[in-house]
């Protein structure tokens, strides 16, 4: 999404051949050195969609087998139901029955378990008493937030039911007569909230950030590591040359290591392409464009390829939080959602997601492509002047 | 552009980074044809100064000028009439020898017929013939050398930047490499080169030496062994050298002896004078007084190194 590049691309070739044919020399000497590392382009290749493949694989099924110890101290029917019916959800899975509190502690310590549930010795004595008031004390091993919420979904489940037919029962009412509120949800996009669903496109977003970023900002700085960029300087290349022979490889690369992770989540966790493939292969593109300048930007300020690495990584990760992908942009400060907004990966994942889950078309995201145009103008004008000063 | 014009002409050109002046006000003229030498001691302000007039460093004050061309204003035109190798990174370590010649003649426009043409003499000027698949890092310092400078003159330049070319060659290599570097000026290639090699200063036709950032002496060998040198250089073999050394610097300090200097050269001694022949009866003299006996001693052409020791002295 960023026409500079383009309109200097269309703008200079007619010019002459020979520049044509200098920028060839600089892609085909790039790919040698591809060729001759070869695990480089394996990893931008394949790392990617390796990546994917272990997050879908992780996520693609609901939690479930999450182990619990139960304390029982009233030893009743009633007693024994409630743990019978946890278990029957799924979500839970018993580790222990224990008689004592130490040993609940030191197994949550070492999280060995995620959820223990203690129940008082007159459970049952106050669920048949009519003004009884049953408590179920139940601990949940927080530090592990995402299995926590899904044991407190399970368990939130469960005492409702539970509930209600005490109740019912108290009132002397048959279930048949009774009919509680009862919400109509419906989940759209994603019907069965499959995690995989939500993981594995903004992952594919972020991984072909990642892939062009670290690709590109290695382009330079590996020459300079190297010392031979000033050989380079001294040719009569221009560095308008240079640079687009450094950023062929890359676009290439990276489009194609694009077009693999699709394929894969697709096939594998049957990530539907509900939107237009050519609007998400065109935008993939443009998004592509905007992290070469931005990696180009790195290459020329970094002193070596240690460096640049470095510089990814954080790069990368402030892009991350940003992206709503760990937490949700909406939840944010206002500061930190203005930021979000002016990250491009935030607007490429809302594309990514608005085409292959929501079937939406430019008609709905084209505030996002809007933004990722701008933003792509800005970076892409500012990272080619600099990279050409630096160079010049 | 001007053909008649020098090679290369600096102006005041000076380089600061901060406070610190890593090139002073310096000016000199490399005419066509020739090798100039632009020799110093690491940190000098070598590689500076060849870096602004590559046009790879803005100069601070002044101005360079590379076959008439200002090198700031018109670099584009200046590249193609140029080449440049530096000993360790002109080439690519990955990459085959034909590969690095072949990605040097796209970058400086050969093709077809002449390329294969250039491709075939940088080979044979090598020595690397029948060895093209080979990867350059497989090569052995020598052998890359040689297959740089080659590369350098793929596009036949005009004005060859060669910097510290000869840094960690083994001498029966560098003295190779020398022969090479005359044939090209036979070919009308003119050849501005660094090195720290006080040795290779007396194969180049001028030179400039450079000490912290300034030019202290300038001209061709024999001018600046002329004009830098203040008297005659003494040769003397004595029986026990060092003791001599000590000796004589305790004469010159009584004021016995006029000696500008005493040096050690292995087992042989250097001492320069005004009026050699007058101290020649005062050195034997004031040695046999110790019992140190001399085996020869004769006035000699003083050496480069022995003018830029001078030089550094002062």
């Amino acid at each position: 999404m960023s026409p500079i590049y383009l309109y200097t691309i269309f703008t200079c070739l007619p010019k002459s051949i020979t520049m044509l044919r200098r920028i060839i020399a600089i892609a085909q000497k790039e790919f040698i050195h591809l060729r001759n590392d070869w695990w480089m382009p394996a990893f931008m290749l394949f790392g990617g969609v390796l990546e994917l493949l272990l997050v879908g694989w992780a996520t693609s099924r609901p939690i479930t087998n999450l182990p619990i110890m139960v304390w029982d101290q009233d030893q009743s029917a009633a007693s024994r139901e409630i743990v019978t019916t946890l278990i029957n959800t799924d979500t839970f899975v018993i580790e222990d029955y224990v008689s004592d509190m130490d040993t609940i502690e030191d197994a949550l310590d070492r999280g060995d378990i995620n959820v223990a549930v203690i129940i008082p010795p007159d459970y049952s004595e106050k669920i048949a008493d009519p003004s009884g008031q049953p408590t179920l004390p139940i601990i949940l091993n927080g530090a592990e937030s995402i299995p926590a919420l899904a044991a407190l979904r399970a368990i939130e489940g469960v005492t409702r039911d539970l509930g209600e037919r005490i109740t019912l029962q108290r009132l002397g009412m048959s279930p048949d007569e009774f009919e509680s509120f009862i919400p109509s949800l419906r989940v759209w996009f994603n019907e069965a909230l499959n995690e995989a669903l939500y993981t594995t496109p903004a992952e594919l977003g972020l991984m072909l950030e990642f892939t062009v970023l670290l690709f590109a900002s290695l382009s330079l700085s590996r020459e300079k590591e190297l010392g031979t960029l000033e050989q380079l300087l001294v040719m009569p290349f221009s560095s308008l040359e240079i640079i687009i022979g450094k950023a062929i490889p890359v676009i290439i690369i990276g489009f194609v290591d694009f077009v693999l992770m699709l394929s894969m989540v697709n096939i594998a966790f049957d990530v539907p392409i509900r939107g237009s493939l050519l609007l998400l292969l065109i935008l993939a593109f443009g998004y592509l464009l905007v992290e070469l300048g931005k990696g180009m930007v790195i290459s020329v300020i970094s002193r070596t390829q240690h460096q640049a690495f470095l510089l990814v990584m954080l790069v990368g990760m402030v892009d991350f939080m940003f992206t709503g992908y760990a937490a949700p942009v909406e939840g944010m400060p206002k500061a930190a959602q203005f930021f979000a907004n002016i990250v491009p990966a935030h607007h490429w994942l809302e594309i990514v997601r608005g085409i292959l889950l929501k079937g939406a078309g430019l008609d709905v995201l084209w505030p996002h492509v809007l933004a990722l145009a701008i933003l792509g103008t800005i970076i892409g004008t500012f990272s080619l002047r600099y990279v050409r000063r630096a160079l010049d | 552009m001007n053909e008649q014009a020098p090679a290369i002409t600096a102006r005041g050109l000076t380089k600061k980074f901060g406070d610190f002046t890593a090139v002073n006000q310096v000016d000199f003229d490399v005419h066509r044809g020739e090798i100039f030498g632009f020799l110093g001691p690491n940190g000098s302000g070598k590689t500076t100064t060849i870096r602004m007039t590559l046009g790879l460093l803005q100069p601070t004050e002044g101005s360079v000028s590379v076959l008439g061309m200002s090198v700031h204003k018109e670099t584009e035109k200046i590249r193609p009439r140029v080449g440049y190798m530096s000993q360790r990174f002109s080439l690519y370590n990955d990459l085959t020898v034909l590969q690095n010649l072949n990605f040097y003649g796209a970058a400086y426009g050969l093709k077809n017929s002449l390329l294969e043409e250039r491709i075939q003499d940088a080979l044979v000027m090598a020595g690397l013939e029948g060895r093209e698949q080979t990867k350059t890092k497989d090569l052995s310092g020598g052998w890359r050398q040689r297959l740089a400078l080659s590369a350098a003159i793929l596009h036949r330049p005009d004005v060859l930047f060669l910097d510290e070319p000869t840094a960690g060659v083994d001498p029966i290599s560098r003295r190779a490499f020398w022969d090479l570097l005359y044939i090209l000026v036979a070919e009308k290639i003119t050849v501005f080169v660094t090195t720290h090699y006080m040795d290779e200063a007396e194969h180049c036709h001028r030179l400039a030496f450079i000490q912290r950032g300034k030019i202290i002496a300038y001209g061709s060998p024999a001018e600046i062994k002329r004009d830098m040198m203040k008297g005659q250089v003494l040769e003397i073999a004595p029986s026990d050298a060092a003791r001599t050394v000590k000796i004589l610097r305790d004469t010159h300090q009584t004021g016995k002896l006029p000696l500008e200097e005493v040096e050690l050269y292995g087992s042989l001694v250097h001492v320069v004078s005004p009026d050699v022949e007058k101290t020649k009866a005062g050195i034997t003299a004031a040695l046999s007084e110790e019992k140190i006996t001399i085996d020869q001693m004769e006035i000699i052409e003083p050496s480069l190194e022995d003018v830029f020791i001078a030089c550094m002295r002062e």
